[in-house]
């Protein structure tokens, strides 16, 4: 990015600033970190209020603007052990990595969904944490972030947090311990029911899903009555309504044991286990796409789509020379490109703005 | 259990403190702290018999004063074997007493616990806040639903007596105490053979979930039995003989020279092998992503590249 496409984006990034929505719990407490060159040049930086933070960004329009999940007696104290920790919210961070510059957005749709069982079955589900005391976010780029301010997981420190993120990913996860044998005659294969809670309630769920949608999971010859005689079974906790060896039953089902962990939790970041690491604002933009890293109403979690509703609202018309070949991608739910080096569009400012932060296009 | 029985029993309950808060550091309760201290030392689970109001009276005061002594002197060896012994014993007392007891001890910890006629359910942030680090309990493992899970009574006395020993562990630094307490520290001080911290191997040479176990060792923090088990397969994988693996492990607050030396020798004798990387995952005791398949191949990777891990993996 040149000069004066850095003052354009500046511009916007400051008009947006000026009415965006900014809800951060005990901003006091946090530590804040900026970046323009790389995500974060400068940490250890805080503010009293949030109107103070506010002037902050419309006036200095840093590119990437993130906070600590842990909260402060003195933020900006330095080194680390300097600032008094007094706790910090539980922050999962979901993410996907893929080649290229755009090769992540035919993914979102996939991390979306496992952000979305990540909620539901286990934060919701397993944790008992409440609607209220969370947050969905998008992360501005390639992922979605779950900001958990229960007070419970207030305290808990980093190996403790480690647990949760074995817990989640699946981590030392044993589903043959799941089953064990009747001491009635004949011997029966005991295992989990669908009204379980967690990894035993949700694998005998999709056991089911699964068997109904594609019986040769277990067997071809298990059909209709005898499919049903099967699923009877399992709720009821007894595994053993099939004529195959219950060793064989247990193998079958290894496949669907593996589909149950949440894989895209982003582990090498570990931002939920390193206390001192800093995670985007909610709400604030993300200078490598220029997206709102948007706060997602639960209720419409499944149809967010970055491309059209973490857009900033600005409808003047940007013209734009493409510097390398881009690939589709769909604004606005309609399709976008591709393009080829060197020619020209017109687009809304967001999404001019969108090719020009990712140094795919000039401004013309 | 009687208030003072309570108190003697469990020295850092609040209520211990109203029985010393008059009571001064006498010549006696110091001699009794360093007993205390020596006991720690030495991993001695055994209790004394209190017969007289004074003598428990003193035995709580001596908790009190040994951990002046230990904040005076600064090792955390010391302290933590202290702290790994105490709560030993308190949890010899906790299999002996009855429910009730057991809640009021498990209360001071945040430990509290419903039993719904059939269960013992727990809150899973006080669980994963008091459980050791080991398999048995990984939260995977358990019937989790709704934030809360069920335990066994068993293992509901030792998330309390991991609870004491991490509150033991913490002690207040002292700068400048009685001139009697001072005195007191430099005979234990005088107690620490000075060459055992000797390091027998670089930790900067192996892979970072290995190294961090180095630097647990040495800074005396008392790793698990899977931290333990694998750290002993990996060091004798890598062929490094029982002496030095004793001397590596006696740095830690628990350290017994004859334990030590036996499990080494069965794992040599069993033939177990260093585990791959998945499994020391399951452990949760990997902290980099070296993606080398097992950890001896990292004597495999260039000078370049395991720097990269390194520096990555911080
Ligand atoms: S990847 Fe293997 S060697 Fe590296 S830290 Fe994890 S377990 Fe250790």
């Amino acid at each position: 990015m040149d000069q004066n496409e850095r003052k354009f984006a500046s511009e916007v990034f400051s008009e947006y600033y000026k009415g965006a929505k900014i809800e951060i719990p005990k901003i006091e407490q946090r530590e804040f970190g900026f970046g323009n060159i790389k995500k974060i040049d400068a940490r250890h930086l805080s503010f009293g209020t949030r109107e103070e933070f506010r002037k902050y960004l419309v006036n200095n329009t840093p590119l990437f603007v993130s906070h600590s999940a842990s909260y402060y007696e003195f933020p900006s104290g330095t080194p680390m052990v300097r600032k008094g920790f007094l706790g910090a919210d539980l922050v999962f961070d979901l993410d996907i990595h893929a080649e290229g510059k755009y090769g992540a957005y035919e993914k979102l749709e996939a991390v979306k969904s496992d952000a979305v069982r990540l909620l539901k079955d286990f934060i919701m589900g397993d944790f008992g944490v409440k609607k209220e005391n969370l947050i969905v976010v998008f992360s501005g780029n390639r992922g979605y972030h779950i900001h958990i301010r229960d007070e419970r997981f207030r305290s808990l420190m980093g190996e403790e947090r480690r647990e949760l993120v074995d817990y989640v990913m699946g981590n030392g996860l044993n589903y043959r311990e799941f089953f064990s044998l009747s001491d009635t005659k004949p011997q029966r294969l005991l295992g989990p029911t669908p009204s379980e809670g967690g990894y035993r309630g949700r694998f005998a769920k999709e056991t089911i899903r699964a068997v109904r949608e594609k019986p040769s999971t277990i067997s071809k010859t298990l059909k209709e009555d005898k499919l049903e005689f099967f699923i009877k079974g399992i709720e009821e906790g007894n595994w053993s309504r099939t004529s195959i060896a219950y060793e064989d039953v247990i193998k079958r089902l290894g496949a669907i044991a593996q589909t149950l962990p949440v894989s895209s939790v982003d582990t090498d970041a570990g931002v939920t286990q390193d206390l001192s690491k800093l995670i985007r604002v909610p709400n604030s933009i993300h200078g490598e796409t220029g997206f709102i890293a948007r706060v997602i109403d639960i209720a419409n979690l499944e149809n967010f789509d970055p491309f059209n509703d973490a857009l900033v609202n600005d409808k003047k018309s940007i013209k734009i020379e493409f510097l390398e070949d881009v690939p589709e991608l769909r604004f606005r739910k309609e399709t976008v490109g591709k393009f080829k080096k060197g020619d020209i569009a017109e687009f809304e400012t967001p999404i001019s703005m969108f090719y020009l932060l990712k140094s795919s296009a000039k401004m013309r | 259990m009687e208030e003072l029985d309570f108190a003697t029993a469990f020295p850092f309950s609040e209520g211990a403190k109203k029985y010393i808060s008059n009571s001064l550091i006498n010549e006696k309760v110091i001699e009794i702290a360093i007993e205390r201290i020596k006991r720690g030392m030495a991993g001695e689970i055994r209790t004394t018999a209190l017969f007289s109001e004074n003598d428990k009276i003193e035995w709580i005061a001596s908790f009190a004063t040994a951990r002046m002594i230990l904040g005076f002197l600064k090792n955390s060896n010391i302290t933590n074997r202290f702290a790994v012994t105490e709560s030993k014993i308190a949890r010899s007392m906790l299999d002996k007493i009855d429910e009730k007891t057991v809640e009021r001890v498990g209360e001071i910890f945040g430990i509290t616990t419903i039993n719904d006629g059939k269960n013992i359910i727990i809150d899973m942030c006080a669980f994963l806040k008091n459980s050791p680090r080991s398999i048995d309990y990984k939260l995977i493992n358990r019937k989790l639903t709704g934030g809360r899970m069920e335990i066994k009574a068993s293992e509901k006395r030792r998330l309390i007596e991991e609870a004491i020993r991490k509150r033991i562990e913490i002690i207040p630094l002292v700068k400048d105490p009685p001139q009697e307490i001072k005195a007191a520290a430099s005979r234990i001080d005088a107690l620490v053979p000075k060459s055992s911290t000797t390091v027998v191997i670089k930790v900067d040479n192996h892979p970072p979930c290995i190294a961090k176990l180095l630097e647990g060792a040495k800074n005396h923090i008392n790793l698990n039995h899977q931290a333990r088990f694998y750290l002993a397969t990996y060091l004798t994988g890598i062929n490094v003989s029982e002496d030095d693996i004793t001397k590596i492990y006696s740095d830690l607050p628990d350290f017994n020279d004859r334990i030590t030396r036996y499990q080494i020798g069965q794992i040599k004798k069993k033939g177990y092998t260093t585990p791959s990387c998945a499994t020391v995952m399951t452990y949760g005791l990997c902290c980099a992503v070296c993606k080398i398949g097992s950890p001896l191949n990292w004597h495999k990777l260039s000078k370049d590249r395991k720097e990269e891990i390194i520096n990555g993996s911080k």
